[in-house]
């Protein structure tokens, strides 16, 4: 399978990759570890003529517990010891990605800008056309929920559950300036423009709050095979006790819908008290209420509903006696 | 489409050779190795990077060669299958793969055995569990895995005991003769003519 035609640029600097981009608006997308986008590329999916490539830009491989630049890869979250110390669960997570050999060249920029998959959209050119394609693709309509509004194509990083449950915030820069969001707020539930981002701008990299170490956390996957398998369900949960109670409680539920969701209306009232028993089996109950899978991926829907009380109960009881 | 960017040259540091290329910028580097350099020991499979079959190792990783351009290995130390045995004597992985029976049909051989090379490196006394984990990218559909794990035990111990390397001692290059005159046709309309003029190292 041939990639198609494209023009290749290899900027030495942030500054020159972000006006590289800016000169081709609508026309270009960022290679990183090419994992996601090479694929997608070789089964003509929405291919650019303009590709850029991250590999030389420097300044974007920092390591560190407070913050870690886009091309690092996953390979390098895995082997982190200063990770491995003091937010474990990074590493933990990153060694459900994919294979070895994809994290070897994976990187965390790609994987939290992971396009977003679909049963219709993730095809062979061949397969799409031998049918409607999809309006993710080249067509006009959904064939998940059949309508020509909203495309809910799953969105199935690992990393971005566990992310979003540490409060990482996102590091940008456009043509215009840069500027830091919360990594949830980058997230739209819409298949297709998928971010809150403006044409152009570069995923420089993650901040983490300085106090993530001290909070507990943990990331439960759900997929059909151990080795290399998106996630059909992703439960990341951060938790902090003081003086038997909870002072901070965040469950991100990911790789269900178009964007990962904090289910942070569900939280609130149990922020104060105890993590009891009684606690868990409300929380289980109610993320079970709150999640919606789509029919789009391997596993059927009410199974991996069924799935999310499973996870939520087990991971807060982990996390709470660990 | 884009006004066509023209191929460009490229050094690429293969199995310790330098070797000076016209490379398109799309160009993955296992569209260099099989069809510019032949070394056609990486095998072709999904493409998409769930089979691992096309697996090379750059500075010593193992990754994917179906899912790297060539550009960006420009300047780094690429080893494929054919860098593998030393002269006439396999590599430890490669003899261990062939005395315990690890390769059947052979297709996902060489990358099997850039990938566990690449792993031993990094953990040479490994548990089944990490050699289960290590091997994840790589499917087999013949051995059923068992053999290729008894291979990567035996591999290690090798290794850890100074990795002697022994002689080759079966050469199938013969094997693959000239074509029949019948079939020595136009490798137009001729798919084993035109794969022989593709590669005609293949013909040994
Ligand atoms: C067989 C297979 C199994 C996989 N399994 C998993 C899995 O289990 N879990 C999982 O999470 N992923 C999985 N993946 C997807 C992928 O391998 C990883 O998510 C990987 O981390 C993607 O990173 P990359 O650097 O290769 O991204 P790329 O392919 O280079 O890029 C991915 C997307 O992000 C954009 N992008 C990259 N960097 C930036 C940046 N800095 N700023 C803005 N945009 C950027 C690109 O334009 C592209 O759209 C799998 C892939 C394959 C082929
Ligand atoms: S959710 Fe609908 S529009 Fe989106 S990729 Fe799937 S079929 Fe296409």
């Amino acid at each position: 399978m041939n990639l198609p035609p494209f023009v290749l640029h290899q900027p030495l600097t942030i500054d020159e990759a972000v006006a590289t981009f800016a000169q081709h608006p609508g026309e270009a997308d960022w290679l990183a570890g090419g994992t996601d986008l090479l694929p997608n590329y070789k089964w003509r999916l929405n291919a650019k003529p303009h590709v850029i490539s991250l590999h030389r830009v420097e300044g974007l491989r920092d390591l560190t517990p407070t913050h870690i630049g886009a091309m690092v890869t996953l390979r390098e979250l895995e082997g982190s010891a200063e990770l491995q110390a003091r937010l474990p669960v990074i590493p933990a997570t990153a060694r459900q990605v994919a294979s070895v050999l994809l994290r070897a060249s994976g990187t965390l920029g790609g994987n939290l800008m992971l396009e977003n998959r679909c049963f219709y959209f993730n095809q062979s050119e061949h397969w799409r056309r031998s049918w409607e394609p999809c309006m993710k693709a080249e067509g006009d309509r959904c064939h998940v929920v059949p309508q020509q509004e909203l495309c809910y194509a799953t969105f199935s990083s690992d990393m971005a559950g566990t992310l979003c449950a540490l409060d990482a915030t996102a590091q940008l820069l456009g043509p215009q300036a840069g500027r830091e969001v919360p990594l949830q707020e980058l997230y739209l539930f819409d298949g297709i423009r998928r971010h809150a981002r403006t044409p152009g701008e570069l995923l420089i990299g993650v901040r983490l709050p300085e106090c993530a170490p001290t909070w507990r956390t943990g990331y439960r996957k759900l997929r059909l095979r151990g080795s290399w398998d998106f996630p059909e369900l992703g439960v990341a949960i951060s938790i902090q006790i003081v003086d038997g109670a909870l002072s901070r409680l965040r469950i991100v539920l990911n790789a269900l819908e178009q964007a990962p969701r904090s289910l942070d209306s569900v939280t609130k009232p149990y922020v104060g008290g105890p993590l009891s028993d009684q606690a868990i089996e409300e929380l289980a109950a109610a993320s079970f209420e709150r999640a919606r899978p789509y029919r789009n991926t391997s596993f059927p829907p009410h199974y991996r509903r069924k799935m999310v009380p499973v996870f939520v109960r087990d991971l807060l009881r982990h996390l709470r006696d660990s | 489409m884009p006004q066509s960017q023209p191929s460009f040259p490229l050094r690429l540091n293969i199995n310790g050779d330098e070797h000076a290329l016209l490379i398109r910028p799309y160009a993955t580097l296992l569209d260099v190795l099989r069809d510019q350099l032949h070394l056609t020991g990486t095998k072709r499979g999904c493409d998409l990077g769930t089979c691992g079959c096309c697996t090379v190792q750059v500075e010593g990783v193992a990754v994917l060669s179906c899912l790297t351009l060539a550009a960006q290995v420009a300047g780094r130390q690429v080893t494929t299958i054919e860098g593998m045995a030393n002269g006439d004597g396999l590599h430890p992985v490669q003899e261990a793969f062939a005395s315990c029976g690890g390769s059947q049909c052979g297709f996902c051989t060489p990358g099997f055995i850039m990938a566990v090379s690449a792993f031993l490196e990094s953990c040479p006394d490994p548990t089944d569990e990490q050699v289960h984990e290590a091997l994840g990218g790589n499917l087999c559909r013949c051995t059923g895995y068992i053999k290729i794990y008894e291979a990567v035990h035996q591999a290690a111990k090798v290794l850890r005991e100074g990795g002697v390397r022994q002689p080759l001692d079966v050469d199938h290059r013969h094997l693959i003769g000239e074509l029949p005159p019948a079939t020595r046709t136009d490798p137009r309309t001729h798919d084993l003519a035109r794969l022989q003029q593709l590669h005609p190292e293949g013909k040994g």
